[in-house]
């Protein structure tokens, strides 16, 4: 029963062209991070009343993939179950890239880049954007040696440094969460967004792990028990109903409370609020691949299962934006009882789209994890001959 | 690499890994020294808004205020910076009283908390409170994060989409594009007082304390109209300051002091 592991060839017509996609996609959001550099945010469609967007969301959504991924490779590492092993080294590997792919995220969003090293030099312990980044930081380098005992096949070793990986990761993103969560502002205060963050962080890290392996092994033909994915699947399964539980709770809580039902009214069934809630969220993103992944008939097919899992991701987007946005599109009570007029921020809803920028390096910061994680592939020896269940 | 190579190399990623968040260790330990430019703490600056003075129409503060800070005014209601401005607010409930209360005209401005939400927010301790209560952005330690914009619960941070070409009042550093501003009571104002105070302690006795450019401009304007003003600034911690006995003789509140922030802008009448 052992795995062994080897690197992909690498010499192919189609592993040059899938590098060159990648690293064409870098292109364009570079240019417009140098734009935005030198000419200011106004590039982006962000304003005063919107001061987040696009980068943020992704940001937090990378972290949450970041989990997912490194919770598949502990269910070999933590809990000793041997036919996950195959998986464990992409898991970590893609887990280190998805974080570095968040903090690109959100430096490519700052309005002064060049200061950046300003936060290594000064430092608030009180600030949720200062402790975060610190984490983020050990959070990789920890990954980085948890790959490396893999790499060296010192099981010990990679014992240990799963129980700490996964230690680390429940730290990052309950500080992920706690950055919305611990501010003043009506959709963002609350003490439950780390857990939920944590949940869509599992729900979502487990499709895309589901959607990598598959795609891996399909195109670098290494052969694959499918009850593997499977398996996945029904795991996957219980995280959507985690997510669901979290998000009906925070929702209940804010309807019942007088003080937040208006918010919690305008969150719900706002029209753009409503359609990304009810059909992202909840439709596409939870109930069809919910009961695809648990009807018998449907849960064991591949297919069905690539299917759910796409939705799955595409709805931890949705949820990520509705962390992210609506608390700052919905006014803040500034003078409650009272009705503000006339000015030139406080008061009615505004809506947030990003502009072209702000795509390009989103698209860029997609380009350079990509162009990583296939590079990694030739160099590391991530990829296993094959994955079977071991009898 | 075999496993000597990586040991080291780990070590000294390691190594430099702590020392860089050893920094801001030493840091934090000489902030905690009061600064120069920081003053006295005998002096606890605040203000005392009258909105039954206030009259819709008149934008004296604001525009006095843009002139001071160097601030352009673009007519872009997304992106204009604005550190003190005057909004239209009317009672929601009960209806009936709604359609009768005239609507009351209101500056709202950075509030100088005592315990300010984006002091603790910044990541770099570029936001800080000053000795004498006022909150700052050190706008050369910034990156723009804008953090601060997401956690004041007041809107009173705005940031600087654009680059700003004015520069007239020296006295203020030229603010670039990716930092954001709020109010800080005029403290280059308060800072030359300050120095001329330090150099002949006279100055006390013979002069009235330093007022913002927004208080400078309601007092003219309410002596051109034969009105009395809206604005009034000063010590909070003199018990016979202007301030202190528009607090003690009406009834003044904060905004949302039920957040907790303790802010030092208080208003009479709302």
């Amino acid at each position: 029963m052992e795995v062994k592991f080897q690197t992909i060839e690498g010499k192919s017509v189609q592993f040059y062209l899938v590098l060159l996609v990648f690293a064409l996609l870098i292109l364009p959001g570079a240019f417009s991070t140098y734009l935005m550099y030198y000419q200011g945010l106004h590039l982006s469609g962000m304003t005063n009343r919107i001061p987040w967007g696009l980068q943020i969301i992704l940001a937090v959504f990378y972290i949450g993939l970041s989990a997912g991924s490194l919770v598949i490779s502990s269910l070999y590492g933590i809990f000793g179950k041997i036919e996950y092993k195959p998986f464990a080294r992409i898991a970590v590997y893609l887990a280190t890239l998805l974080l570095i792919g968040a903090l690109l995220s959100i430096l490519t969003d700052l309005g002064r880049l060049d200061r950046l090293s300003m936060s290594f030099s000064y430092f608030n312990f009180l600030s949720m954007l200062s402790i975060n980044p610190f984490l983020y930081n050990m959070y990789i380098l920890i990954c980085i040696v948890y790959l490396w005992a893999m790499l060296k096949e010192k099981d010990r070793f990679v014992k240990i440094m799963a129980l700490i990986a996964v230690i680390w990761a429940i730290l990052v993103h309950s500080g992920t969460g706690a950055i919305f969560g611990f501010v003043p502002r009506e959709l963002y205060q609350s003490a439950l967004l780390p857990p939920s963050f944590i949940s869509a962080a599992l729900s979502s890290g487990t499709a895309l792990m589901i959607l990598v392996i598959l795609a891996l092994f399909r195109f670098t033909e290494r052969p694959l028990d499918h009850r593997l994915v499977v398996r996945l699947g029904r795991l996957l399964a219980v995280f959507i109903f985690v997510v669901i539980y979290f998000i009906f709770v925070e929702n209940a809580y804010r309807l019942y409370m007088p003080e937040s039902r208006e918010a919690a009214r305008f969150f719900l069934f706002d029209p753009v609020n409503a359609a990304i809630f009810w059909g992202g969220l909840i439709t596409i993103g939870s109930i069809i691949p919910a009961v695809v992944l648990l009807n018998p008939r449907t849960g064991g097919s591949i297919p069905w299962i690539i299917f759910s899992a796409v939705l799955v991701v595409f709805g931890v987007l949705c949820e990520r934006y509705l962390i992210v946005i609506p608390g700052l599109a919905h006014p803040t009570d500034l003078l409650p009882g009272m009705e503000i007029a006339d000015s030139v921020i406080d008061e009615g809803i505004v809506y947030y789209s990003a502009s072209i920028h702000e795509v390009f390096q989103a698209l860029a910061v997609v380009g350079m994890i990509g162009f990583l994680f296939v590079l990694g592939l030739r160099l590391l020896k991530l990829l296993p001959t094959e994955a079977k269940i071991y009898e | 690499m075999d496993r000597r190579d990586f040991v080291k190399a780990g070590g000294v990623l390691l190594a430099g890994t702590t020392c860089a968040y050893g920094l801001p260790l030493l840091s934090a330990y000489s902030l905690s020294t009061p600064s120069p430019e920081g003053s006295s703490g005998k002096r606890k600056w605040g203000m005392v808004i009258d909105v039954r003075n206030c009259s819709e129409g008149c934008n004296a503060c604001s525009e006095a205020c843009h002139k001071e800070h160097n601030i352009t005014s673009r007519g872009e209601k997304d992106w204009d910076i604005h550190l003190i401005r005057r909004v239209t607010v009317k009672r929601k409930y009960p209806a009936g009283a709604a359609a009768i209360a005239e609507p009351l005209s209101v500056p709202l401005l950075c509030n100088h908390c005592d315990d300010p939400p984006c002091v603790q927010a910044c990541p770099v301790q570029a936001t800080f409170k000053r000795d004498d209560g006022i909150v700052l952005v050190d706008h050369h330690r910034c990156i723009g994060c804008r953090y601060c914009m997401i956690a004041c619960p007041y809107n009173a941070r705005h940031f600087n989409f654009k680059e700003n070409e004015e520069w007239a009042n020296k006295n203020y550093t030229r603010s670039t594009h990716g930092v954001p501003q709020s109010c800080n009571f005029c403290a280059a104002r308060i800072r030359k007082w300050r120095k001329r105070v330090e150099e002949d302690p006279e100055v006390l006795k013979r002069e009235p304390e330093p007022v913002p450019a927004c208080v400078e401009a309601c007092e003219k304007q309410a002596l051109a109209s034969g009105k009395k003003k809206a604005l009034t600034f000063g010590n909070l911690n003199d018990p016979d300051s202007d301030v202190s006995k528009l607090i003690a003789d009406n009834p003044a509140r904060g905004i949302r002091e039920d957040l907790g922030t303790k802010p030092k802008v208080f208003y009479i009448g709302l």
